[in-house]
């Protein structure tokens, strides 16, 4: 039976916004085999940030198991195996990428010579080498993604959570970030990414979860989840479909 | 340990980018250099002035560096979202915390420590009553005294705004030198269940007065004695450490 780098049961999870409850996941059950990309798609809202924060044991569920690797998410040791790229994140504009990547290599622990050479391989990877000394406050969008990207990579992870990874990239660069994620799974590395770019999704992921309103509403291979809908249909089209049916 | 140094690390690095340090060494050396010409003139006492002047001008500087350098640390990694791949790393909250609040001790240890060098220079071309033990002191109770800032303003930080922060350490600093010898009467002179309030005020207040030696240098007294300095190095140990704890405490609560 192959290991499984996630598996979520019947997590619960509640906002509290002032007087109001918000909440944000419903009985999720989720599990993401080691070694595949599963793409976590869903509209605004419907919690797939909150699962992310859940994976990461940024929050902890209200209800429901957890467990990465078979250990809990919060757990020091887990989190060494984990890389993370939020959705957005306006890194130390004082700082170069080199110092970023610096200062998290050695939160990792990362010895001096071994993480010199990372972070060079890992800058020329998302093609920031020849600005990997400038302060990041003369930085685009598009560049602090890379960044992002470059940091969630520092540690070499088993398992890497993307959050909206191609968001604020161009083409060129989200056509890049797409072999680099197949790249990384050639290498035994789990995927699990959200992204409204649903195209995109369709592309890479081995297997593809719809998220609507706290609720898991299908889970499988474009192929499976495409198969028994009319020829030609799109994720997209199904997708509005699902979240459309649901609503 | 390394996490910690990681995190503090990156803190010195926007003190040498930011202006606002370079300024302060700029107007205090200014300012000090203009009070030692007056002193060519043999104005009567003008170097004690200096030593008052500049003792205060450093310790000001100092302040403002640690309260405004750590208050902002929690609420801008927040703002920034950086808080988000910081958090998903192994590190504990505390860690955090830690890491946060050694940077901006550290920040303002090295800013206090040149402001500091440059009051020396002008101390020892003073005129009379000139002691290294006291010019040792004087720096020691820097230092701790801007330990104690930076815990209590990591502390605040849990559920303050940066200005609000800001606001409330500067009152604090303001109020314990005003206040805490009336409260200190209070409890000797009070009864009953008021004096356990003004005893449970007086000793939960952080009393940053102890580490002032601006009289002391300007009128060059003895030294303080050896047990005194080691004392408030405990203080400043035990109520660095709780502050921490509670706010590492706090932090460990919040949802982000």
């Amino acid at each position: 039976m192959q290991q499984q780098a996630i598996i979520a049961k019947n997590l619960y999870y509640t906002y509290e916004t002032g007087k109001n409850k918000v909440e944000a996941l419903k009985g999720v059950d989720l599990s993401v085999n080691n070694g595949e990309i599963f793409g976590f798609i869903g509209p605004n809202g419907a919690g797939k940030t909150t699962t992310i924060k859940l994976l990461l044991g940024i929050l902890i569920p209200e209800k429901g198991e957890l467990a990465l690797f078979g250990r809990a998410p919060s757990n020091t040791e887990t989190r060494r195996t984990i890389g993370y790229m939020p959705e957005i994140a306006d890194y130390y504009r004082y700082l170069t990428p080199v110092e970023l990547l610096t200062m998290y290599g050695n939160i990792f622990g990362i010895e001096k010579k071994l993480l010199h050479e990372r972070i060079n391989k890992l800058l020329k990877l998302v093609g920031l080498g020849e600005v990997s000394n400038r302060l990041m406050r003369t930085f685009s969008k598009g560049m602090m993604q890379k960044v992002s990207f470059a940091q969630a990579l520092i540690n070499d992870p088993d398992l890497l959570i993307l959050d909206e990874p191609t968001s604020g990239l161009d083409p060129v660069a989200r056509k890049k970030m797409r072999e680099v994620i197949q790249d990384l799974k050639a290498t035994g590395k789990t995927i699990f990414f959200s992204s409204h770019e649903l195209s995109e999704v369709e592309l890479v992921s081995d297997r593809i979860a719809i998220l609507n309103k706290g609720r898991l509403l299908a889970v499988g291979s474009a192929k499976d989840l495409l198969g028994g809908k009319a020829e030609g249909q799109s994720l997209e089209s199904y997708f509005l479909n699902m979240i459309g049916e649901r609503i | 340990m390394k996490a910690v140094w990681a995190i503090a690390c990156s803190m010195l690095k926007e003190l040498i980018r930011k202006k606002d340090f370079y300024v302060l060494v700029i107007f205090m050396l200014v300012l000090l250099g203009f009070l030692s010409y007056q002193n060519f003139f043999q104005i009567e006492g003008v170097s004690r002035y200096i030593r008052d002047f500049g003792y205060s001008l450093l310790m000001l500087f100092s302040f403002i560096i640690a309260v405004t350098f750590t208050a902002r640390q929690l609420p801008s990694e927040i703002e920034a979202r950086t808080i988000y791949p910081l958090l998903a790393k192994p590190l504990s909250r505390h860690t955090v915390i830690l890491g946060k609040f050694c940077g901006g001790a550290m920040v303002s240890i090295i800013a206090f420590t040149i402001f500091y060098v440059i009051f020396a220079g002008f101390y020892m071309a003073g005129g009379e009553g000139k002691s290294l033990i006291l010019l040792g002191q004087g720096f020691i109770f820097g230092i701790l005294f801007l330990c104690m800032v930076s815990a209590l303003v990591m502390f605040f930080s849990n559920f303050m705004t940066t200005s609000a922060n800001i606001t409330l350490t500067f009152l604090i600093y303001i109020a314990v030198g005003g206040f805490s010898d009336f409260l200190g009467r209070m409890v000797i002179s009070s009864k009953g269940i008021i004096t356990a309030l003004y005893g449970v005020l007086y000793y939960l207040l952080p009393h940053l007065e102890f580490f002032d030696m601006r009289v002391r240098i300007t009128h060059a007294w003895d030294p303080l004695p050896a047990w005194v300095v080691l004392s408030l190095v405990g203080y400043t140990f035990i109520y660095c450490f709780a502050l921490l704890y509670f706010a590492g405490c706090i932090f460990k609560r919040k949802r982000f």
